[in-house]
């Protein structure tokens, strides 16, 4: 029987680096090549570089990038792909299929979720918001003018579920929100209401209020009563805005590394990026006869103020 | 330079919707404490509050400003003071449109045809300021802006009626399309004037009007826009008959010399916006102002006479001494030349046997037209984020037809070129410097610098020192009257004929130079944040040399540039938002007048001021208490409070009410800067309603 024990040896070894391996996988999963899967209903060099540069951040993972109309529906991918969408095309497509892989969802607004999404949550999506969080663009006020305490915000029927959330949020900060609506943007009488009742305006990424064609009346009509709008997002701070919280790439790339790490049991089913940054308009600061805003201090004392013990 | 990393331009996440660039370097003003210079904004709410029916009254509120009166429906107003009846040396705009009439050196206040309800917003510039604004701003420059159209949308009614016989209307209408927007405004303006002069008699000077507004904004692209208005303003202001005959027993007389008076305007400005740092506007404007003044007057045959009319023109002296006294000279002429004598002995034996002293009546016609024509270009252009250069220059084209004053038209036309830079040296220092060069067919050539230096102590808190020089040509009035009145529909025919020329003829100089300002300032502007409070402060030094003092009279007007003043003092403004609920605001001025000529110190206060205090007490109610001071304008304390109270009523989700109360009590019991200005009752109440929909 001597002679059986090295096939018996070699059997137990076999086992071992099977458990071996069984284990690491379980353990290690992070470790190993995951598929991740990008698209896109546009396939242009933005959505190209980013993809190049989150394969650079994560060299073991297979990061590729498959335009939507490439695809097949998203039940016949193989449920271990982390599949991320970047537009609301792409989303739709997703939608179609309660099944499928585990799904990151970029640039998306919570407006846009609530649209697409209220009636009926997908299991399998993890959103990650684009709009700057509510709270902290109210914390960005406080730090740029600390002396304001009536906030007044615009909304349109899109946009009204998040007011709620902004009454608490301003309520921790001792600040109070004056909402006036705005259904019709041709109409500026709730715009000089709201002006004349609060001392800075914050902007929701509300695109119905928001956009092109409101944006000079909206910056010159608080221009003109000196008063700061704060985002809705970094679009406007280059048209006038005073400042607002944003997320770029690098942030995004960040967040993802990190959510990339996780098993997707562990991912979120929605989320703001911890990681942002702060951009401001030096010019209408000055202007308004504001301190200058140093963006990397002021993101850094915001951010060291969402970090909850 | 907002987005200074190269690959935020390729960043997924900031999508670049084109978003034009709104507030840009061009666009963006100063902040208070960097303005080079003192500045006190009226805004709509201290308007609203205050309940005035005037701009002139408004002007109240602002550290300096002399406001009186010279009847009911003529307000005087300068900044600092000189001369009471002749306020000529402020520049008034309206959305950039000057509406100091050029002819007759004289601002309308009651004539402007803008309603109170369209205003949004006063900005004084306390003190010369001809680089920016032009000749004539040569003590302050008073800038009336309107509501943007885009601001107006809805419709608003509103009706006031009051004691003195005040009875207000005004009603707009404003609407927006895709590109653009316009307003529509009409109203109207009635009251008595004061009620009684010194003798105890009615006093005529009540007023009446009417006038109409349409402005219209329109985007053409991303780059372009224009602006166009057209106004317009009809009405009546009543002048009591103030002609006394010259000559001796002449007992009939007319009832009133009362104005009509229309002014037009229209205006259109093109803005184009090449790129963020640099945008310029092309604007012209047209006005008209029209003032029919007819009477009948009354007075002894003679006053037609060719030879004393000669008399006069040899020696205005001598026929006035001739004409008042004629009975005394009967039997022997006054002394005098030759020609004098021979001259006035014809005169006397017309008198005596010619029906000379037979009074004859006939209509005075003192209209006037004037008519302007204003180009402007206006560039603006931020070379880096601390240079800014502003230039530009204007055309202007003045007319005035009078046959009384001008003996038919005369006209005039102005070259500009300004330019100012702003450089921001540091965080600190800000220098802004700049000169006006101009050119005027009837006065020549002048040039004006200006140069002010702001320390920011942080963006809030500043400190400045200004010197500015500043000019002002002397009008057409002034320099190039030719005064005299050709009297029609004669009661009885005088050597003929049925109009005829009246003895007095008057010329102005014709060779006037500019008067010159030297101004020189300190001053502080501060916000504290924590408290919302509003500080400014300012000492000032001012000399006027080459003042044209001579009032505007027909006989015997010899202007020259012969007069100086020295204006010195301080002033200050606070501004307090104490609550949500409550401003407070406060001004005061101490101005010390020195002039060669007595009656440029007559329209100075030593002090003055204002306080109010705003309140809005909940549930639609809001109060408003101002009071109001003047130590001595031409002599006479004005002392003033006035209270306004309102309540607003939700009718609907964009519907209100607003029913408002305005009591003006008289403190003092003194007439009104001139002593025919007298109230039967030292306070006024007036009602207004208001709505919105």
């Amino acid at each position: 029987m001597g002679h059986c024990r090295p096939w018996k040896a070699l059997r137990i070894h076999r086992r071992l680096c099977l458990c071996l391996l069984v284990l690491g996988m379980l353990l290690g999963s992070p470790l190993w090549a995951a598929d991740v899967l990008l698209t896109a209903s546009d396939d242009n060099s933005s959505v190209r570089t980013f993809t190049e540069e989150l394969a650079a951040q994560r060299p073991r993972d297979q990061v590729r990038f498959v335009p939507l109309a490439q695809l097949p529906p998203p039940g016949q991918l193989p449920g271990s792909t982390r599949l991320i969408l970047l537009d609301p095309q792409s989303l739709d497509w997703r939608l179609q299929d309660p099944l499928g892989p585990p799904t990151l969802v970029l640039r998306i607004s919570r407006l846009q979720a609530q649209q697409r999404l209220a009636q009926s949550p997908h299991p399998r999506l993890s959103l990650l918001w684009s709009d700057p969080p509510l709270e902290r663009q109210l914390r960005l006020i406080r730090s740029v003018l600390p002396q304001v305490r009536r906030v007044g915000v615009l909304y349109s029927a899109d946009s009204r579920f998040l007011l709620k959330e902004l009454h608490l949020a301003a309520q921790t900060l001792n600040m109070e929100i004056i909402a006036e609506p705005w259904d019709s943007t041709s109409d500026s009488r709730p715009l000089q209401n709201l002006l004349r009742n609060s001392e800075v305006l914050l902007g929701l990424d509300d695109p119905k209020l928001y956009n092109p064609k409101t944006v000079k009346n909206l910056l010159l009509s608080s221009y003109a009563r000196q008063q700061a709008l704060i985002g809705p997002n970094a679009g406007f701070v280059r048209a006038g805005s005073l400042a607002s919280t944003y997320s770029d790439q690098q942030d995004w790339l960040q967040t993802l590394d990190s959510l990339l790490d996780q098993p997707p049991a562990r991912w979120p089913r929605a989320l703001y990026p911890t990681a942002f940054k702060v951009l401001s308009n030096p010019q209408v600061a000055r202007s308004l006869g504001i301190e200058e805003i140093d963006p990397q201090a002021v993101a850094r004392q915001l951010s060291e103020g969402e970090k909850h013990p | 330079m907002l987005f200074g990393h190269s690959v935020l331009a390729d960043d997924l996440f900031l999508d670049g919707t084109a978003l034009p660039e709104v507030l840009t370097a061009t666009r963006l003003k100063q902040s208070p404490a960097a303005v080079p210079g003192s500045m006190t904004v009226l805004d709509n709410e201290l308007i609203k509050a205050s309940g005035a029916r005037d701009i002139s009254e408004l002007l109240r509120l602002v550290p300096g400003m002399m406001v009186g009166a010279i009847s009911g429906n003529q307000a005087t107003v300068n900044y600092h003071g000189t001369n009471a009846s002749e306020a000529r040396r402020m520049q008034v705009l309206i959305d950039g449109r000057s509406v100091y009439r050029a002819g007759l050196a004289t601002v309308d206040w009651s004539d402007i045809p803008v309603a109170m309800e369209d205003i949004e917003r006063i900005e004084v510039f306390r003190g010369p300021n001809t680089v920016s604004y032009g000749a004539n701003a040569l003590m302050a420059v008073v800038n009336i802006i309107t509501r943007a159209p885009a601001n107006s949308h809805g419709t608003r009614v509103k009706l006031t009626r009051g004691q003195r016989g005040i009875s207000d209307w005004y009603a707009s209408q404003g609407t927006g399309w895709e590109t653009g927007d316009l307003r529509l405004s009409l109203s109207g303006q009635e009251d008595d004037g004061f009620d009684k002069n010194r003798l105890g008699a009615d006093y005529r000077d009540s007023k009446r009007l009417n006038r109409f507004s349409l402005s219209v904004s329109q985007m053409l692209n991303e780059q372009q826009s224009i602006d166009w208005q057209l106004n317009a303003k009809e009405g009546t202001n009543q002048r009591p008959y103030t002609y006394q005959p010259v000559f001796h027993g002449v007992t009939q007389q007319g009832n009133n010399s009362d104005v009509v008076a229309k002014d037009y305007a229209g205006s259109l400005r093109w803005n184009l916006e090449l790129n963020p740092q640099h945008s310029l506007y092309i604007q012209g404007s047209a006005q008209h102002w029209d003032r029919q003044q007819t009477w009948r007057a009354c007075d002894a045959a003679i006053s037609f006479s060719p030879e004393l009319t000669r008399l006069w023109q040899l020696n205005p002296n001598y026929a006035e001494r001739l004409a008042r006294h004629m009975p005394d000279y009967l039997s022997a002429t006054p002394g005098g030349t030759p020609t004098e004598q021979a001259l006035a002995n014809q005169v006397i034996d017309q008198w005596k046997t010619g029906g000379g002293k037979n009074t004859v009546c006939g209509n005075i016609d003192q209209s006037s037209r004037e008519t302007r024509y204003d180009l402007e270009l206006q560039d603006t252009l931020s070379l880096s984020d601390n240079l800014r250069l502003v230039s530009g220059m204007n055309y202007r084209y003045d007319r005035a037809d009078s046959e009384t004053y001008f003996n038919g038209t005369l006209d005039d036309t102005t070259w500009r070129l300004f330019g100012q830079l702003e450089w921001r040296a540091s965080e600190h220092w800000l220098i802004q410097g700049g000169a006006m060069y101009e050119d005027t067919q009837l006065t020549g050539n002048s040039l004006t610098p200006r140069i002010a230096v702001n320390y920011l102590i942080n963006p809030r808190h500043g400190l400045r020192a200004v010197y500015s020089e500043a000019i002002r040509s002397p009008d057409m009035f002034e320099n190039n009257v030719n005064w005299s009145y050709r009297v029609t529909g004669l009661s009885t025919p005088v050597y003929g004929q049925n109009s005829a020329q009246y003895f007095v003829k008057t010329r102005g100089p014709g060779n006037l130079d500019q008067e010159h300002m030297r101004s020189r300032e300190l001053g502080y502007n501060g916000y504290f944040v924590d408290q919302a409070l509003n500080l400014d402060i300012k000492l000032f030094y001012d000399e006027i040399t080459g003042m044209i003092s001579e009032p505007l009279r027909n006989n015997q007007y010899i202007a020259s540039n012969s007069n100086a003043s020295r204006f010195a003092g301080t002033e200050s403004q606070l501004d307090w938002q104490l609550s949500r609920a409550d401003r407070l605001r406060l001004t005061y001025a101490y101005v010390h007048a020195q002039a060669s000529n007595r009656l440029d110190q007559r329209l100075t206060a030593s002090n003055s001021g204002s306080a109010g205090w705003l309140r809005n007490w909940g549930q639609g109610w809001s109060s408003a208490l101002f009071y109001y001071g003047d130590s001595a304008l031409n002599g006479y304390r004005f002392e003033r409070v006035d209270t306004r109270i309102a309540k607003r009523l939700a009718l609907g989700s964009k519907t209100s009410l607003e029913l408002a109360g305005t009591l003006q009590q008289r403190l003092d019991h003194q007439p009104t800067t001139f002593a025919d200005n007298l109230y039967d009752s030292r306070h006024v109440a007036y009602f207004s309603a208001e709505l919105e929909f």
